[in-house]
């Protein structure tokens, strides 16, 4: 007897697969039922079912994670729900997957060529070389381009402050100053733990740009730059006292600004 | 490098005007043809347009009751009397000193100090207005670009919000799970059909511009909290409080929707055992504060979020409303995230 678990979190879905597999393949005994990766792992090592129907989105560990643990102990069909990137990065592989809402003639072809590959003893395609691939493509569609949004730790309170918000971050010695105004304009201060080096990788290099070695500055705040010894600069911000240094390497930088520097 | 060149190339072009000016002037006048007379007079003209340049920058800050033009037009106006005074002490022989016991050199001393004295102000004034002038334009293109940059993103906002109101995933989804209840010939059907038709019909007209109130984005949220309950109904739990006069205030369509979305999206579904959302709205006598509350995932364990919701939201509100509307996002105490909108009223929304 072929059996098989269900996981999905939505439960109404769990139900549709369910009655659409009942009627398509009657033989089929649908051992377990999760409501997330952890407990389809759980379930799956409890109940050993040679088919796994996997959602991709699930709270706590997807379906991809779950899958991963699971390896190639039992057949995997993913589901997905209607999404360009994820339709996208299976259709270039041979997983097996259904897309939301699922339709009995798309179900009907996944459930013969699982009826075939049982037959023939196959070994499950899903090998971690592919689910491993997958998850790349799916990572992929979802990276932001560049950072909107940083996580400060004010007070007791941790919270998101915008990125235009920011006037510019200076390295400290084990931290980052991040330097920006709050709602009503005025200039605010909160550190974070993240080294500047990689604060900078993830911002737009249109809106901030590194002026020194422990400097970045957001070039809207910018008011002028006076230029020292050594062709070196001092940034003056917009309503802020306090002065950024400017490095040699970064000085040419202002230079298409001189004109309007009065 | 251009730039600097043309200025100096200016300057000295200044300098042999304003010299050549009084130099020929007070030539004619004295009648002696000397050169080194030429030379003193392009002395002066050259310490003038250098204290003029060098009074544009220094001192950095000036006190606010100064204005730099008044600097820099007395600065080139003392500089005159000084530097004559000094260049002719110099050119005077030791044994003629002091210059101005003889009547000639008074005369050619008197005369240049006040012609470069009437000249020079009006100069560095005529200077002054020109920078000012071409200031001015530069400021009125960067305004014009700025301008033409907002109704941009006002544009790409509003066609953001509009594909992600037709979001595929969240309509398929929806859709399955009628299509199921419909299957299993379940009771439940027709509620869900009917919290997906407010749902709709509240997403799809608010796109025109039409004005949208309070109470039409919480009916619209209510429905969408419907909707979701149903579809996870062991996960999720809310409540919307609101204060009945705010139902009037204008609300630009999907803010509170936004945010309520990303509570479900990135505080509820994530989280195994779900939470609740809980959307308040408070009026004050100068503040509208909308709070949507969630119990769910937190900031703390988000992978780093991609937030574009929220950066159009904060640029939408502050479109509608001005600089004073803000929204804020911070974790919830235990745990869960929380965020804020807070519009001035009183002002009309634009």
């Amino acid at each position: 007897m072929t059996t098989a678990l269900i996981a999905d979190d939505e439960p109404l879905l769990r139900d549709v697969i369910e009655h659409l597999l009942l009627q398509l393949w009657p033989e089929l005994e649908i051992v377990a039922r999760a409501r997330n990766g952890r407990e389809a792992v759980d379930l799956f090592e409890a109940t050993q079912p040679d088919i796994c129907f996997l959602d991709i989105r699930m709270p706590g560990l997807s379906g991809l994670e779950a899958a991963q643990i699971i390896g190639r102990r039992a057949h995997i069909v993913f589901v997905t729900a209607y999404d360009e990137y994820a339709v996208k990065a299976f259709d270039a592989g041979v997983l097996d997957y259904l897309v939301k809402p699922v339709s009995s003639a798309r179900l009907a072809e996944t459930v013969q060529r699982l009826k075939d590959r049982i037959a023939s003893h196959a070994p499950a395609v899903n090998s971690e070389i592919m689910l491993t691939a997958l998850m790349q493509k799916l990572k992929e569609a979802e990276r932001p381009a560049y950072m909107r949004w940083l996580k400060v730790q004010i007070g007791t309170k941790l919270r998101m402050i915008a990125v235009e918000d920011i006037d510019y971050f200076r390295s400290d010695a084990k931290y980052t100053l991040v330097a920006w105004r709050n709602e009503t304009g005025q200039p605010a201060e909160a550190l974070v733990r993240t080294a500047l080096k990689d604060l900078v990788l993830e911002l737009d290099p249109v809106q901030f740009a590194q002026v020194h070695r422990s400097v970045a500055v957001n070039l809207a705040a910018v008011s002028h730059m006076i230029r020292g010894e050594n062709e070196t600069g001092t940034l003056h911000l917009k309503g802020r006292a306090e002065t950024l240094p400017v490095s040699r390497a970064h000085v040419g930088l202002f230079r298409p600004a001189q004109k309007n520097d009065r | 490098m251009k730039g600097a060149f043309r200025d100096l190339l200016k300057a000295v072009v200044a300098i042999v005007a304003i010299s050549a000016t009084i130099g020929y002037a007070s030539d004619a006048a004295f009648n002696h043809g000397e050169p080194w007379f030429m030379y003193r007079m392009a002395a002066v003209g050259l310490v003038v347009v250098l204290t003029f340049r060098w009074l544009a920058r220094w001192p950095s800050s000036l006190p606010a009751r100064m204005p730099r033009w008044a600097l820099q037009v007395a600065g080139v106006a003392c500089a005159v009397p000084v530097t004559t005074l000094i260049l002719w002490s110099a050119a005077t022989p030791l044994a003629e000193w002091p210059f101005w016991h003889k009547g000639e050199r008074l005369m050619e001393f008197a005369f240049v100090t006040v012609v470069g004295l009437l000249v020079s102000p009006w100069i560095a004034l005529t200077v002054l207005v020109r920078q000012k002038e071409a200031f001015a334009r530069e400021q009125e293109m960067a305004f014009r670009l700025a301008q033409s940059e907002l109704e941009r993103r006002e544009q790409d906002a509003r066609l953001h919000l509009m594909q992600t109101q037709v979001a595929p995933h969240f309509l398929f989804n929806t859709l399955a799970n009628v299509q199921a209840l419909v299957d299993a010939r379940s009771p439940k059907a027709p509620d869900l059909l009917r919290a997906l038709t407010i749902y709709l019909r509240s997403a799809v007209p608010r796109l025109e511009g039409s004005q949208h109130r309070l109470g039409d984005e919480l009916a619209s949220v209510r429905a969408y909290l419907d909707l979701m309950q149903m579809r996870m109904p062991d996960r999720l739990l809310y409540a919307v409080d609101a204060d009945p006069a705010a139902m009037d205030l204008p609300c630009p369509p999907l803010a509170i929707m936004t945010l309520v979305e990303n509570a479900v999206r990135h505080g509820i579904d994530p989280c195994e055992a779900g939470g609740r959302i809980d959307v308040r709205c408070d009026l004050s006598a100068t503040h509208a504060l909308v709070q949507v509350a969630d119990t769910g995932q937190g900031l703390a364990n988000q992978p780093s979020s991609t937030g574009t919701g929220l950066s159009t939201l904060r640029e939408r509100l502050k479109l509608a409303y001005g600089p004073g509307a803000a929204l804020r996002l911070y974790d919830n105490d235990p745990h869960g995230f929380c965020a804020e909108i807070d519009i001035p009223i009183g002002r009309p929304a634009s």
